[in-house]
């Protein structure tokens, strides 16, 4: 199958500053694809040197076989951008903004522009200052999806919106899927991505610490447990437990870190008597470090 | 799985705020905002007790001995009081304190009123609309303290800069004045001319800063500016009814401190209307709603004329308001200065002395026209058109500043071309400006009965001045970054400015004269054009815009 963007050991710095390392990429033509990462790890930055707005310090970047620096506008002319941040013409309605960008492109079916403003239930007619932040966020999807690209590159592209609408872009994401189109998503949330995407890459200070399917992102899931027990905790019951780590014992706390099924570590906990049981899910910048640690990684 | 929050934790004591986050100016709001204020104040500061130094050097060069100093006299009591008074009150103006005060009073006011215009109009409501002030304002004490701390760090900027005004008036007058022709300047009426300059520029920001939460930061920096504009020429020209008798210049009209003549308790009035409005200004910033502002209804452009149609349209589109508002607002000064320039040009025809008075001192200006007058207004005209044309090139750079650029570039739109559309729409700008210019010059000469002559052609050495700089601000905003585009530009327009008017006095080298673009325009209000400074205009334009569209292509976008 083509690939539809290919980096090879793309690096970007700002003098002093680190932007991505060494990035290697493939995402293949019809591929959801999700681009994770805590923010400031380089997600921007990646996507940013893709479009050729910045460019690369060392390495290549390749959209449909294009390297991206040598012709921009060929790659443009195929893709729908979203930016993780941006701002349109105050004075423009939405409905005048779209138009502008779809003559800028050419090639726009007004009908299926129609079709987006409805699903996203947009009103077309007020200026762009006078929108929420989530009804500037469907302008810019709405700009970004109206020509059918080939690609998408969205940057956290459900910043703002609500969970209805959210849904509604989930949608429109799997029919373009469907008609053979390729989406390269960056997010922060590892559920959002879980649930739209058919691969992941992983980045975190400015490095791919791991590509593969999105299955593989729930082997990174675990819970962080925390129970209370009356008097000394039977931290050995535990230790032998399947996917149980990181015990530490403080008076009569006893916490410890569990990967995949949590029902032994409950069942055990019964047993033992215990006072009062805390669980929970950490957060994904957490999830990266307990994984990877501080230290960087090889690409898988 | 159920999380349980357990105990609340115990506040941390708040360390008390360090020497150097004080020093660095994040101790408080106060210290924020002064922190903030600082470019504007070392510019402010820089170019007031600059222009008090060169001037009273350039004022000592060209009137150097008594019978020149008569000369001048004779020469301004000879004009109509209308022309005469637009400036300031003539007295004294054989010294320099007297000539100062007449020739550039007005101009240090309305230059340090713009400055407390544009700062105390946007110190809230500016912070307001970004939604910064939110934040700011959400921290533990009222909106009244934020308010005051943030007036209080503009008044201390100002009064700064009012001090280095009077102080370096004083030296200028020391180290260029002759004394035996009374040109010394004592600290008094040192200190009496800058307190006039502060407090006029208060008044008139503090107008502003009233107007702000209700109009917002545009809205209340147009119509303070509108009215300063307004209230200094129904002054000047005693006219507009009863209009003059609410303007601070006509309160203030005897109190010409460099001239040792004071007036306290007009000057006090200017102060007390000044803090009036200071208070109201925080009262209504404490009882309003945060950021709603009513603004001001104005006519909406047509939607053909927003320009949806392409990168071009677009770009024009975006600029019209601009264009339109410095195109008019160059047209009403054209047709108050023609209509006068007319009238005088008439009155000095009719009389041959006045003619003999006038060529030996302006030998190369036919002041029988209005064409003449209005070239000796030339350098003014100039300093507006350059700064029109930094605003355009700022507007083409908010593109990329304000984070358009991202989404418009990620189109099929080369980068090489939204520079060049953005250049030719920013000088399709200049070409609205010019005209409506030069329609104001016409209607204005017109109405002061005599004709216009060359003067509405010779308006098009705006447009090509204009035209230049708009080239330069592209060229730095494709080559460097657009964040510096318009500001250099700006830079450009001051320093050419300065050069022109100060290397004749200073007897400075010709060819660091010759730097100065304008110097190569020629006289075109009467119909002589200089081919040179025609070639440079254009050749200027065109090779900064291709520079920007070079340049582009070659850097990151921000």
């Amino acid at each position: 199958m083509p690939s539809v963007i290919r980096t090879e050991k793309l690096t970007k710095s700002y003098g002093s500053h680190r932007g991505i390392v060494e990035v290697d990429l493939e995402v293949q033509k019809g591929e959801v694809f999700g681009f994770l990462g805590p923010n400031g790890a380089g997600k921007t930055t990646t996507i940013r040197v893709l479009l050729d707005l910045i460019r690369p310090t060392s390495g290549k970047a390749y959209v449909f076989d294009i390297e991206s620096s040598a012709d921009p506008t060929a790659v443009h002319r195929r893709i729908g951008y979203l930016p993780g941040e941006f701002t349109l013409y105050d004075r423009l309605t939405g409905g005048q903004t779209l138009e502008y960008f779809g003559n800028l492109r050419g090639g726009v079916d007004r009908a299926y522009r129609a079709r987006l403003i409805e699903l996203f239930d947009l009103d077309p007619s007020r200026r762009f200052r006078e929108y929420s932040k989530g009804n500037k966020q469907k302008v810019g999807l709405i700009a970004a999806l109206q020509h059918r690209p080939e690609l998408l590159i969205l940057d956290e592209p459900t910043s703002g919106l609500d969970p209805l609408v959210q849904q509604t872009f989930f949608e429109l994401l799997r029919e373009a899927g469907a008609e053979g189109r390729t989406a390269f998503l960056s997010s922060h949330i590892l559920s959002e991505v879980e649930k739209s995407c058919g691969r992941v890459a992983i980045i975190r200070e400015g490095r791919i610490v791991q590509i593969g399917k999105v299955d593989a992102l729930r082997d990174l899931a675990h819970h962080q447990v925390e129970m209370r027990f009356a008097g000394d905790p039977p931290a050995a019951e535990f230790a032998n437990l399947p996917g149980v780590s990181d015990i530490a014992v403080e008076d009569h706390l006893l916490r410890l870190r569990v990967f995949g099924s949590i029902t032994p570590v409950v069942q055990a906990a019964a047993r033992a008597g215990i006072v009062d049981f805390l669980s929970r899910e950490p957060s994904l910048e957490e999830t990266f470090l307990a994984q990877y640690g501080r230290e960087s990684v090889e690409v898988n | 799985m159920a999380a349980s929050a357990g105990a609340p934790p115990v506040a941390a004591l708040i360390p008390a705020i360090s020497l150097r986050s004080r020093i660095y100016g994040f101790g408080s709001i106060y210290g924020k905002t002064l922190r903030d204020s600082r470019l504007a104040f070392i510019i402010a500061a820089g170019l007031l007790g600059g222009m008090a130094l060169v001037m009273g050097a350039a004022i000592g060069q060209v009137f150097p001995t008594p019978a020149s100093r008569l000369e001048i006299d004779k020469l301004i009591g000879s004009m109509p009081a209308a022309m005469v008074n637009l400036f300031g009150k003539p007295e004294k103006l054989g010294t320099l304190g007297g000539y100062m005060s007449w020739k550039y009073g007005a101009l240090f006011a309305l230059g340090t009123a713009l400055w407390s215009i544009l700062a105390l109009s946007g110190t809230l409501a500016g912070e307001a609309s970004k939604g910064s002030l939110d934040i700011v304002a959400s921290a533990p004490f009222g909106k009244r303290r934020v308010a005051l701390e943030k007036l209080a760090a503009h008044v201390t900027a100002l009064g700064l800069a009012m001090a280095v005004l009077a102080a370096m008036t004083t030296i200028s007058s020391n180290a260029f004045g002759d004394a035996a022709m009374g040109d010394q300047i004592s600290p008094l009426s040192s200190i009496g001319f800058a307190l006039w300059v502060g407090l006029i520029a208060l008044c008139f920001g503090g107008l502003a800063f009233t107007l702000g939460p209700i109009l917002g930061r545009s809205g209340s920096a147009g119509v303070a500016a509108a009215g300063m504009v307004l209230l200094w020429v129904a002054s000047g020209l005693q006219s507009l009814g009863v209009l003059a008798t609410f303007s601070p210049f006509h309160w203030t009209v005897n109190h010409v401190a460099l001239a040792g003549e004071y007036d306290w308790p007009g000057l006090a009035l200017v102060g007390l209307v000044a803090v009036l409005f200071l208070v109201i200004g925080v009262e209504l910033f404490a009882r309003r709603d945060l950021g709603v502002t009513a603004g001001l209804s104005m006519p909406g452009l047509p939607a053909p004329a927003l320009g949806v149609h392409g990168s071009t349209s677009r770009a024009f589109g975006d600029q019209l308001p601009r264009a339109l508002s410095w195109g008019i607002g160059m047209g009403i000064w054209g047709v108050l200065l023609a209509s006068l320039v007319g009238t005088f040009a008439k009155q000095i025809s009719q009389d041959s002395s006045l003619v003999g008075t006038f060529k030996t001192i302006f030998p190369s200006e036919d002041l029988t026209s209005a064409g003449g007058w209005l070239q000796l207004y030339a350098q003014l005209f100039l300093i507006a058109a350059g700064f029109a044309a930094a605003t355009f090139v700022a507007k083409w750079a908010s593109d990329e500043t304000d984070g358009r650029l991202e989404m418009v570039l990620a189109t099929p739109l080369a980068r090489a071309r939204w520079v060049i559309t953005g250049a030719i729409a920013a000088i399709l700008s200049v070409v609205v400006m010019t005209v409506l210019f030069a329609a104001g010059i016409a209607i204005g000469a017109t109405a002061g009965g005599v004709s216009p002559g060359d003067a509405i052609l010779g308006s098009a050495y705006l447009g090509l001045y204009a035209a230049a700089i708009v080239g330069i601000g592209v060229a730095v905003g494709g080559l460097w970054g657009t964040s510096i585009a318009a500001e250099i530009a700006a830079v450009v327009v001051l320093v050419t400015y300065l050069i022109d008017l100060l290397a004749p006095p200073l007897k400075l080298p010709d060819w660091f004269h010759q730097l100065a673009l304008t110097a190569h325009l020629g006289q075109p209000m009467v119909g002589k054009w200089d081919a040179t400074g025609i070639v440079a205009c254009l050749a200027i334009a065109a090779v900064g815009i291709l520079l920007g569209a070079v340049g582009i292509r070659r850097r990151d976008i921000a």
